[in-house]
């Protein structure tokens, strides 16, 4: 008896060329981006030693220093739930706006909405809150703005891909019961995508937690005024309180929003 | 009554939906349209509600014509209308009451049906319906916590809480089981006979039109190829309406042997 010849795939060895010729190209751009940027490898013995004290600091924090720790976070938690709040609001027209219908996946009117959310997207919070500084000045409400209108940008396509994907059906059910736009949009609309934006705004709470921990380095409010300064001062107990103090409360808020997004939808 | 004079619909891209319609359904009828996907059935049906506009022609309802109608007009016109679909078509994170209350939508001021503010007397309708398809004990339930039958029950429901003059039923058992099949088709011919609301069903086994039907029009290329009671409906007639030979899964249903309506 003999076995029958096993069928072989069509094109797998030029597959694999194909695989060890990207391999090659990314190898060849690293070593050429490694070299063409002239690396000041000198700091490398500083920040070591920077980094040691670090450690060092978080295992000997100020401990007299978490009260300011936990005022200064709290601003920050503050100014991430304001900063979500108006956004998650204001991305609904956004996300209305650029959302595609079903046939008709490249008509101009949510076109230009996406352009108009990638645009808003390009700038990092950080950007923002320099540019928002400049407009309303140091403080918490620069960070709110900036964390806010970039939000938008995230939530706003997050928001119209969901509202893509939804079920047609109660839509097509509700029209034919006689229901007018404001009531198919509310009836059949709302009802399938309001829990996924709760989601998707609990999600962008999360990351503008992190955010603006880091917002008050450039003066816009919160954790991260406090150490730039320790930073700047050599303070590594102080440092060392403040990097706890964030970790802590981030990783608190990342399980609370995943328990919460995890029952959601 | 529902009259199709001379209806026509060409498709944008050039297919022929519907050519010369002429047809009469008189109130209190259960007529199943049968015909191949494709023929026109699911055309025929969505005309009466005008969730699809006729190229040519007229479409009248009790001497009116909807041919014309929009706005208000056109939605006081669907209302009165109940739909059933393929595929239940339900909200599914909403309540089986909040579905059956959507079929309510058209009868009230949009203010207030925003603020979800029914009158009690559209809870007792809703209740009404609920218990006419036998499902009120899954009033406060999730839509996505019953089975297929159980959602079409709640879809029958919802159509029947718009207190309609007529149900379009557009494949109503296509995604279910046999025995479901035989209940949803049960609940729907109950209705025709105890509200006497004309029923327009799209279905596409043999068997189960000559179980359900008064009356049977058979479509081919989107032209009426049979119209006449359940009686005159024999296997020759099918096979001309599909244009060859019956396959025995089109004949029979598996699993169901009688459906003694």
């Amino acid at each position: 008896m003999t076995t029958p010849a096993l069928p072989k795939e069509p094109g797998a060895l030029r597959r694999r060329l194909r695989g060890v010729l990207i391999a090659l190209f990314l190898l060849l751009l690293y070593g050429w981006t490694l070299t063409d940027l002239s690396l000041n490898t000198k700091g490398f013995a500083q920040g070591w030693i920077i980094t040691q004290n670090i450690f060092k600091g978080l295992f000997s924090p100020e401990w007299s220093y978490t009260g300011e720790v936990l005022l200064r976070l709290f601003e920050s938690i503050e100014m991430a739930f304001l900063g979500t709040f108006i956004a998650a609001i204001l991305a609904i027209p956004f996300g209305f706006w650029a959302a595609a219908r079903k046939n008709r996946p490249y008509a101009l009117g949510p076109l230009s909405g996406k352009w108009v959310l990638s645009a808003i997207r390009t700038f990092p919070e950080i950007i923002l809150a320099v540019v928002f500084i400049v407009a309303v000045g140091p403080g918490a409400f620069a960070g709110i703005l900036a964390l806010g209108v970039h939000s938008i940008g995230m939530l706003g396509k997050l928001y119209s891909e969901a509202i893509e994907s939804i079920d047609p059906g109660p839509i097509e059910a509700l029209e034919a019961a006689g229901a007018n736009k404001l009531q198919i949009l509310w009836y059949a609309i709302l009802p399938q995508v309001l829990p996924e934006f709760a989601s998707f705004a609990i999600y962008r709470f999360e990351i503008n937690v992190r955010a603006a921990t880091v917002l008050g380095i450039v003066g816009a409010g919160g954790i991260g005024t406090p150490l730039i300064f320790a930073l700047q001062g050599y303070a590594w107990s102080r440092v060392g309180i403040i990097m706890l103090g964030i970790i802590v409360t981030v990783t608190i808020i990342d399980g609370l929003s995943g328990y919460i997004r995890a029952r959601l939808v | 009554m529902i009259e199709f004079r001379d209806v026509r619909k060409v498709y944008p891209n050039g297919t022929i939906g519907l050519n010369g319609i002429n047809l009469t359904i008189h109130r209190g009828e259960f007529v199943v349209i049968v015909g191949l996907s494709g023929a026109g059935k699911s055309t025929l049906l969505r005309s009466i509600n005008r969730m699809i506009d006729i190229t040519q022609g007229e479409i009248l309802i009790d001497s009116k014509s909807i041919t014309r109608a929009s706005g208000r007009a056109l939605r006081h016109h669907r209302r009165d209308i109940g739909m059933i679909f393929q595929s239940f078509n339900l909200v599914k994170r909403m309540s089986v009451l909040q579905n059956v209350l959507s079929g309510r939508v058209a009868y009230h001021p949009t203010w207030r049906t925003l603020l979800g503010w029914y009158p009690r007397q559209d809870l007792e309708i809703a209740f009404d319906a609920l218990r006419r398809v036998n499902i009120q004990e899954k009033a406060f339930e999730r839509a996505d916590q019953l089975s297929g039958g159980q959602q079409q029950r709640v879809a029958i429901a919802r159509a029947l809480a718009q207190q309609p003059k007529i149900i379009l039923a557009d494949e109503p058992v296509a995604s279910l089981d046999p025995v479901t099949t035989d209940m949803i088709m049960k609940d729907l011919k109950r209705v025709n006979h105890e509200l006497g609301i004309t029923t327009v069903v799209n279905l596409h086994f043999v068997d189960l039109a000559r179980a359900f039907a008064d009356r049977i029009i058979g479509l081919r290329a989107g032209e009426v190829v049979f119209d006449g009671p359940v009686s005159l409906a024999t296997d020759d007639v099918f096979e001309h309406i599909y244009g060859r030979a019956l396959r025995e899964d089109e004949r029979k249903l598996e699993g169901m042997s009688a459906y003694g309506v």
